[in-house]
């Protein structure tokens, strides 16, 4: 079947952004869900948090799956499973089942690590950090855009929503099938699936730069959908008296104000994503190694660099948050926060413009490991914040405590002037891999 | 530094790309310019005028 790369990066995007509109519908429409069952605010924070529960093992089986029957197959199936319990829940009149068929349907944010591996197996080295960039940072708008469009579509009447979400998925699903192919070449799809054994996949998770990856993408995406759920909180109790004093009065005025300000780092933070990407790219093509001991001769050095930059950049951030937060300046809190979504998205882009060309035989393996374990922070990061005496301290804490082990251990595990994927708990043999 | 210098031309979708996500980036500053305009003006502010 003739086509190019760029209808199947359209075609993934595409099943992402449907896929991370379905992930979050449900906290689109939490408000109307909570008066129609009479919840209360446990049972809407047990129904939020649910979105994620699926994602640190999803991710990882997705991974391998899409190395093992290829990204059209898996993602059509991941779309087609969503939307047909997305269409059932439409119809759902019981609480019990519809909570249930609504943490199924956040399977579909599993559907990331799909994507990458199919972008991976279509693009060459030196635009893979566009290309990856443009399909992750499109697709993760789809979160911003559900929770912006969708109650002003639908209004209360989730119903509908839920239904069409899912007859659309389906259609996607469709279009998927007929039109993506897995890889390239056949010689790519059958590397990727000579990769997929469990042998393989012990010896991804075991490599340094592996881990390294995935600490540094839970520096970044996990603390990007943290942030997603914990800043209108922030704002809200934070700033309670700056806010006020801007005229927003009620718990409605302080949701809007709050809510407002929490966005910053969420459009941010997705929408600078395809930029790194781009940044990285240029780091490549420049051959800029600027950094200290980070290695600087591997062929994809200069995007190590980028990478190191922009963990530094998130730690420095996160602390200034702390700084603007003790100062009581709303203003200067904005200034920092859309200086750290920028950072943010400096972080998960140039992540995933390495992982496939660390990994090019395990694309998929390696980005269910890194994209899916990491989504772990998500969960750990609010709990800290929400565990320091004084509310604006959360983020210093975990700057020092979390983040500067992770970059040390990131510009520890990046040195290796050759083969840096040959360094791991176990030797390459042990790990089942000739090396 | 020259041995991984790599000066390759990109390929024509390259352009659009690049051309794509700079749209991308014109969304993600109007978004923050208005929320730290809010920051000082509240609901004064364009477009939440009362």
């Amino acid at each position: 079947m003739p086509t190019h790369k760029v209808e199947q990066l359209v075609i993934a995007t595409v099943g992402f952004f449907w896929c991370f509109l379905m992930w979050f519908s449900t906290a689109a429409f939490s408000p109307s869900i909570a008066a129609t069952y009479h919840l209360g605010i446990k049972d809407l924070g047990l129904l939020a948090s649910s979105a994620i529960w699926m994602a640190p093992v999803g991710r990882v089986v997705a991974g391998w799956a899409s190395d093992r029957f290829g990204a059209p197959r898996t993602f059509a199936i991941i779309l087609a499973g969503c939307g047909l319990v997305s269409i059932a829940s439409a119809y759902t009149t019981s609480y019990e089942l519809l909570f249930v068929e609504r943490v199924i349907v956040a399977v579909a944010g599993v559907s990331f690590v799909v994507g990458i591996q199919h972008v991976a197996q279509w693009f060459e080295p030196e635009e893979i950090g566009t290309a990856e960039g443009l399909y992750a940072g499109t697709g993760n708008v789809g979160a911003g855009a559900g929770a912006l469009l969708l109650p002003r579509i639908f209004g209360t009447d989730y119903h509908s929503a839920f239904l069409w979400l899912g007859v659309i998925a389906l259609g996607i699903a469709a279009w998927y099938l007929l039109r993506g192919v897995a890889a390239k070449t056949t010689e790519r799809r059958l590397s990727a699936q000579r990769g997929s054994d469990i042998r393989g996949t012990v010896f991804v998770w075991t490599r340094y730069i592996a881990i390294a990856l995935m600490l540094a993408y839970a520096m970044s995406f996990g603390l990007e959908i943290a942030m997603n759920a914990w800043l209108p909180g922030y704002f809200a109790r934070g700033f309670h008296e700056e806010i006020l004093g801007l005229g927003f009065s009620g718990v409605a005025g302080l949701q809007i104000a709050a809510g407002t300000f929490a966005a910053v780092e969420s459009f941010n933070a997705s929408l600078f994503r395809p930029f790194s990407g781009f940044m990285s790219d240029l780091f490549q093509r420049r051959g800029w190694t600027p950094l200290p001991f980070i290695a600087k001769e591997l062929p994809y050095a200069p995007r190590l660099h980028w990478l190191g930059i922009a963990l530094i950049l998130i730690t420095l951030s996160m602390m200034g948050l702390t700084v603007a937060g003790l100062s009581g300046s709303l203003h200067s809190s904005i200034a920092v926060l859309v200086a750290f979504g920028i950072f943010l998205s400096f972080g998960t882009g140039g992540t995933f413009a390495l992982v496939p060309l660390l990994f090019p035989d395990r694309p998929g393996i390696a980005a269910g490991f890194i994209g899916g374990v990491s989504t772990a922070g998500g969960i750990v990061y609010p709990l800290i914040f929400a565990g320091s005496a004084n509310i604006h301290m959360g983020y210093l804490y975990v700057a020092l405590y979390m983040f500067v082990p992770i970059v040390v251990f990131y510009f520890w595990a990046a040195r290796y002037e050759r083969h840096p994927e040959e360094h791991g708990l176990f030797t390459g043999e042990l790990a089942g891999q000739q090396v | 530094m020259s041995s991984i210098a790599s000066h390759a031309r990109t390929e024509p979708w390259y352009k659009y790309g690049v051309a794509f996500l700079m749209l991308e980036i014109a969304i993600a500053v109007a978004v923050s310019g208005y929320s730290l305009y809010m920051t000082f003006n509240g609901l004064g502010g364009f477009p939440g005028k009362h």
